[in-house]
């Protein structure tokens, strides 16, 4: 089945940087809609504006951390089936345990690429 | 049996008074003191015992070494000239780099963004916006020679810390309990560990193979 590129994806990171690449590679990978948070709590809210088919989100940033941002979504029973990818340079394995606990769907460690973030999108809707 | 004088006694009043720096006790207010306190207690003990006159002087002789080692360490400087110094070349790479990064990315934008029907057209584009990526490149040179200079600063300050704790014999101190700040707590608690170095964070794949 081919990925659905139609659907909204919020990338969350606090480096602007960081947001421009992934809004690239996902622009590459056909994603046109691609709104932007610079943390957790910003996301938050906008994920109650609007429902979005996918969430990228770094760990580290303030003063909402990706980590808790995907526990509270996924302790809200309207926004808990929204898919979660974490990008992070947090590479130690009990983060990923964490993670992986709390929910999220698939873990990219920084620095990664074009093909590593197109197979985790296919790995999450199962592509 | 002599006594300490009242010049001596005015002396110790004197520096308790007016000479300690106003609020804080500092390292040198107390060698002062003890200083002031040697030399004012000799002239009792001289009438004493020889042994213990010696003893502070040679007491008296350690403690204006100390102060001459400690001049010599030239923390003053380091506080108020080397560590800012460092602090602005590092801010300096991070604009740097960040200068760096958006030039090279919005070339490659412009070269993703460029029609390539016009085949000449878009040569140009391409071959005006890799220039702008090999200029925009040269920053690592400069971002290597700022951090060598923070390297040289970090070097001198593990030099002259290693020195003091020599010079004081600070090792023999048993170190006080370490209190958890609250940015350590949530460090901890949000496991908030930043990037690890090569090799020693788990790799992509390790990570794959929980999902």
């Amino acid at each position: 089945m081919a990925l659905d590129t139609s659907i909204p994806v919020l990338v969350v990171d606090d480096y602007k940087t960081m947001i421009r690449i992934i809004r690239n590679l996902l622009k590459q990978l056909g994603f046109e809609d691609v709104d932007e948070a610079s943390d957790g709590t910003e996301a938050l809210g906008k994920m109650k504006e609007r429902k979005y088919g996918l969430v990228i989100s770094d760990w580290n940033m303030e003063p909402m951390t990706g980590y808790e941002l995907l526990k509270q979504v996924r302790a809200d029973s309207g926004l808990a089936k929204t898919p979660f990818i974490m990008v992070t340079a947090e590479s130690k394995t009990e983060n990923v345990i964490a993670a992986k606990k709390a929910g999220v769907n698939n873990y990219i460690v920084k620095p990664f690429n074009a093909p590593t973030l197109k197979s985790k999108i296919e790995a999450v809707f199962g592509d | 049996m002599s006594t300490m004088s009242d010049e001596h006694v005015a002396r110790i009043i004197d520096f308790l008074r007016n000479e300690r720096r106003a609020e804080d006790v500092s390292l040198e207010d107390v060698m002062r003191l003890a200083e002031i306190m040697a030399e004012s207690f000799q002239s009792l003990f001289e009438t004493l015992d020889v042994t213990i006159y010696a003893e502070l002087g040679e007491m008296a002789h350690e403690i204006a070494n100390m102060k001459d080692d400690l001049s010599q360490l030239r923390l003053a400087d380091m506080r108020s000239e080397h560590i800012p110094t460092a602090g602005r070349e590092l801010d300096a790479i991070v604009e740097a780099t960040e200068e760096a990064t958006n030039t090279i990315m919005s070339a490659a934008e412009e070269i993703m963004g460029a029609d390539p029907s016009d085949h000449e057209a878009y040569q140009a584009v391409v071959n005006e916006k890799i220039i702008d990526i090999f200029q925009a490149c040269s920053f690592q040179d400069i971002t290597g020679q700022r951090i060598s200079k923070v390297v040289t600063t970090l070097n001198a300050l593990d030099v002259r810390i290693t020195t003091l704790v020599e010079k004081l014999k600070i090792m023999k101190i048993t170190d006080a309990p370490l209190t958890e700040t609250e940015e350590e707590r949530r460090k901890r608690e949000l496991i908030l560990h930043g990037p690890q170095f090569k090799g020693e964070g788990v790799s992509q794949d390790d990570i794959d193979a929980y999902f």
